[in-house]
C-alpha cells in the first residue's frame, strides 16, 4: 500500500514536471534538443517506473508502534524547530535546548541531558569559531 | 617509469605538513565514526564535507581528508562488527558472520589483528592495482566524446539498477529522482529557470551538500531514533589474544583472492563494499569446500575475506571517479561531488591537468593506509573504548555538526529547512526500501549527462542514432544490456531462494 501511495505520488510528480517544462519561455536556443527535452524524458521513464510500481508493489513491512511514530514526530518538530531558532537564537542557545531534548529522547535523564547539552553547545562554539573559523550564529536577538 | 615519477609528484604534495595531518587526522575520524554503530562510511563523509569545504581547504587537501575518513571508515567498521555483532554499514555486515563468534569465544583481540592486517593487504593491493589501471583508463576515456560519455552513463544506471536495492525498479527510481532534483536551476545552455518555483535559493541548482546531508544523515538519525532501544550493548572483551605469523601464511591466498576480487567490484559502476565482500565471501566458503565447515563459527579465512575485499573495493571505486567522472559507490559520489563543488571535474584529463589532485590523492591513501595499520594494532584500545559512548550522547553532536556544516555554506537558514524537508523524504525512502545511493549518483551525474546528451544531438543535428554509432558506444550499449539481462538468467538457473536472501541482507 505504501509503495502505491509512493508510486502515486510520482506519477503526479512526472504530470507536474512535463507541465512545468512545456511552460519553459525559450528565447533563443542554438541547439536541437534545448532546455525542455532532458525533463520530458525523465518525466517520461518516471511515469512508466512509478506505474510498474503501481501494479506490482512490495508488501508493506513498516509496522510502527504509536510510541515510535511519537519519537519520530517529536525529533521532526524538534529538527524544525532547530532551523527556526539557530539564527535568531543563536548557536549556543539553540544547540543547548535541542540537543538536550534529543539526548532525552535517546533516554538520559533530564536534568543530565540538560547540563551535557549546554556544554557540549559551549565547547563547540569556541571551537567552531576559534578553531575551525566557521560562519556561526551568534544570534540576531542579542544583535550577532 | 612515468607512473613512477607522477607518483613522486603525487608524495610531494601528500608530504606537506597539512596534508599529511590531514591524512592522519582522517584516518583516525573514519576510523572512529567507521566503529560507531550505525553511522557508516557514507555519512561521515557526509558530515565533514560541509566542514571541509567552509574552513576553506585547497580542494586537494579536502579530498584527501575526505577519502581518509572513507577508507578509514572501512577499517573502522569491523570493530562493532566484530565485538557488538552490529555492522557498521552494509559493507561490514559479512564481517559479522566470523568475526563475532571468534570475540565470543575470547578471540577478540585476534580477530581484530586479523581484520586488520587484511584491510591493509587489500587496501594496499588496490591500491597498486589503481596505479596501474587508473592511467590506462584514462588513456582510452581520452577518446570519449560526448555520446561515449551517454552510453557510458546508461551502462553505469543499468549496473546499478540490476545490482544495488531491494528491486531493480526502486533502483532506477531513485535515479530519476536524483536526475530531476539535477535539473532544477538555471539551464546553462539556455539561461531558461527550471522548476525553480520562483525561489532564489534554487537559482542555481539544489544545493548538493544539503541533499546529502539531508537524505543521509538527517534520515540516518531518524532511523536511529526508531531502532533505539533503552539498553546499552554489550561489548565483548578483546582478550589477549592476537595475530600469530601461522595466520597470516594460512590466509594470505584469501586475502588476495579477496583483494582482486574486490577491487574490480569496487570499479565497477555503483557497486561499492556491501556487493565485494559478500561475494569475496561466498566465493572463499565454496572453495574450501569439504573443510567449510568452521564458515560462520569463526574461520578467520571468513574474516580476512570480506575486510580485505571490502577495502580492496574501496580503492577500486576511485578509479573510475577519478578517471571517468562516474563514481563506483555511494561515498565516491559523494567525494565526486565535493570536486565538482571546488570546480574540478574530474575525468581523463584530471591526471595531465591536476597531478597533484590526482596523484597526491593516491599517495595520500598509501600514507593512510600504513597509518591505519599503526592505528589498527596497538591503539585499538582505544577505539573499542568509545564504542561505548552512548547515543544519547553521540546524536546530539551529529545533529550539531550537520546544522553548523549547512549553514555554515551560505549562512542561510533556507537552507536548514530544505534540509530536515529532504531528511523526512530519505526517511521515508529508506522505510519503503529504495537505497540513497542511486539518489545521489543521479544528482552528481545529471548535469553532465544532460549537457553530454544535448552536445550529441548537437553534433548530429537531432539525429538520436548517433548514440549508437562508433565502437565503443555499441560496446557500452552491448554491456548496458547484458548488464540488464544476465542477473535476471542466473537468477532463473540458480533458483530464487538464495539470492533473494543475499540481497535482502544487503538491502538494507
Amino acid at each position: 500500500m505504501y509503495d502505491r501511495i509512493f508510486a502515486g505520488a510520482l506519477l503526479l510528480l512526472s504530470g507536474l514536471i512535463a507541465w512545468a517544462a512545456a511552460q519553459f519561455d525559450v528565447p533563443f536556443q542554438y541547439e536541437p534538443l534545448g532546455p525542455k527535452a532532458f525533463p520530458y524524458i525523465l518525466s517520461a521513464l518516471l511515469a512508466v517506473a512509478a506505474g510498474w510500481l503501481m501494479i506490482r508493489p512490495s508488501a508493506d513491512d513498516w509496522k510502527p508502534t504509536k510510541e515510535v511514530v511519537l519519537r519520530l514526530g517529536g525529533a521532526l518538530v524538534l529538527m524544525y524547530g532547530y532551523a527556526f531558532i539557530y539564527e535568531p537564537l543563536g548557536f549556543i542557545i539553540a544547540t543547548a535546548i535541542v540537543g538536550g531534548v534529543f539526548s532525552w529522547l535517546f533516554g538520559e535523564k533530564p536534568i543530565k541531558a540538560g547540563v551535557y547539552a549546554l556544554v557540549m553547545s559551549v565547547v563547540s562554539f569556541f571551537l567552531l569559531t576559534d578553531l575551525l573559523q566557521l560562519n556561526v550564529p551568534v544570534g540576531t536577538v542579542f544583535g550577532g | 617509469m612515468e607512473v613512477l615519477s607522477a607518483l613522486a609528484t603525487g608524495f610531494s604534495v601528500a608530504f606537506t605538513p597539512l596534508n599529511l595531518f590531514l591524512v592522519l587526522f582522517g584516518c583516525f575520524t573514519g576510523t572512529l565514526i567507521g566503529s560507531l554503530p550505525g553511522i557508516g562510511p557514507i555519512n561521515g563523509v557526509a558530515i565533514l564535507l560541509p566542514l571541509a569545504y567552509s574552513i576553506g581547504l585547497p580542494p586537494e587537501s579536502a579530498l584527501i581528508l575526505l577519502a581518509g575518513v572513507y577508507y578509514g571508515a572501512e577499517y573502522g567498521g569491523r570493530i562493532s562488527s566484530i565485538l557488538l555483532n552490529v555492522p557498521g554499514d552494509a559493507g561490514a555486515i559479512m564481517t559479522t558472520l566470523d568475526g563475532y563468534p571468534m570475540s565470543k569465544r575470547g578471540e577478540g583481540g585476534r580477530a581484530l589483528a586479523i581484520s586488520a592486517v587484511s584491510s591493509f593487504a587489500g587496501s594496499m593491493g588496490a591500491l597498486l592495482m589503481m596505479v596501474i589501471m587508473a592511467p590506462l583508463l584514462s588513456e582510452l576515456a581520452i577518446r570519449f566524446g560526448p555520446t561515449e560519455y551517454v552510453m557510458l552513463m546508461v551502462f553505469a544506471f543499468t549496473c546499478l539498477a540490476t545490482m544495488v536495492g531491494s528491486r531493480p525498479i526502486k533502483t532506477l527510481i531513485g535515479t530519476l529522482i536524483g536526475l530531476v532534483l539535477a535539473t532544477v536551476g538555471v539551464d546553462s545552455g539556455t539561461g531558461v529557470l527550471r522548476f525553480t518555483m520562483d525561489i532564489p535559493n534554487f537559482f542555481d541548482g539544489v544545493d548538493f551538500l544539503v541533499v546529502v546531508i539531508g537524505v543521509f544523515a538527517i534520515s540516518e538519525v531518524l532511523v536511529l531514533l526508531e531502532q533505539w532501544v533503552n539498553n546499552d550493548l554489550k561489548v565483548t572483551p578483546v582478550g589477549k589474544s592476537f595475530v600469530t605469523f601461522a595466520d597470516i601464511v594460512k590466509v594470505r591466498w584469501v586475502i588476495l583472492r579477496s583483494t582482486v576480487i574486490g577491487f574490480f567490484i569496487g570499479v565497477l559502476p555503483g557497486t561499492g563494499a556491501s556487493i565485494a565482500s559478500a561475494v569475496a565471501y561466498g566465493t572463499e566458503k565454496r572453495m574450501a569446500e569439504g573443510d567449510s565447515d568452521e564458515f560462520g563459527k569463526g574461520d578467520i579465512r571468513g574474516l580476512a575475506a570480506p575486510e580485505a575485499a571490502n577495502n580492496a573495493s574501496a580503492a577500486g571505486a576511485m578509479v573510475p571517479m577519478l578517471t571517468l567522472g562516474i563514481p563506483g559507490s555511494g561515498t565516491t559520489a559523494i567525494l565526486l561531488g565535493a570536486l565538482l563543488m571546488f570546480n574540478i571535474t574530474p575525468g581523463p584529463l584530471l591526471f595531465e591537468q591536476k597531478p597533484e589532485i590526482a596523484w597526491g590523492l593516491i599517495a595520500s591513501m598509501f600514507l593512510g593506509n600504513i597509518a591505519l595499520l599503526v592505528l589498527n594494532l596497538p591503539l585499538i584500545g582505544v577505539f573499542v573504548r568509545l564504542l561505548s559512548i552512548r547515543q544519547s550522547y553521540l546524536i546530539p553532536v551529529i545533529v550539531m555538526l550537520t546544522f553548523v556544516g549547512i549553514y555554515s555554506i551560505h549562512g542561510d537558514s533556507f537552507d536548514l529547512f530544505f534540509m530536515v524537508i529532504l531528511g523526512i523524504f530519505g526517511f521515508i525512502l529508506r522505510k519503503l526500501h529504495f537505497s540513497l545511493a542511486p539518489v545521489i549518483l543521479g544528482l552528481v551525474l545529471g548535469e553532465v549527462l544532460e549537457e553530454n546528451l544535448r552536445r550529441s544531438l548537437s553534433m548530429s543535428g537531432g539525429d538520436w542514432s548517433i548514440l549508437l554509432s562508433g565502437n565503443i558506444t555499441i560496446g557500452l550499449a552491448i554491456a548496458s544490456v547484458l548488464a540488464l539481462v544476465l542477473p535476471f538468467l542466473l537468477k532463473r538457473i540458480k533458483g530464487k531462494g538464495r539470492t533473494a536472501q543475499l540481497q535482502a541482507e544487503l538491502d538494507d
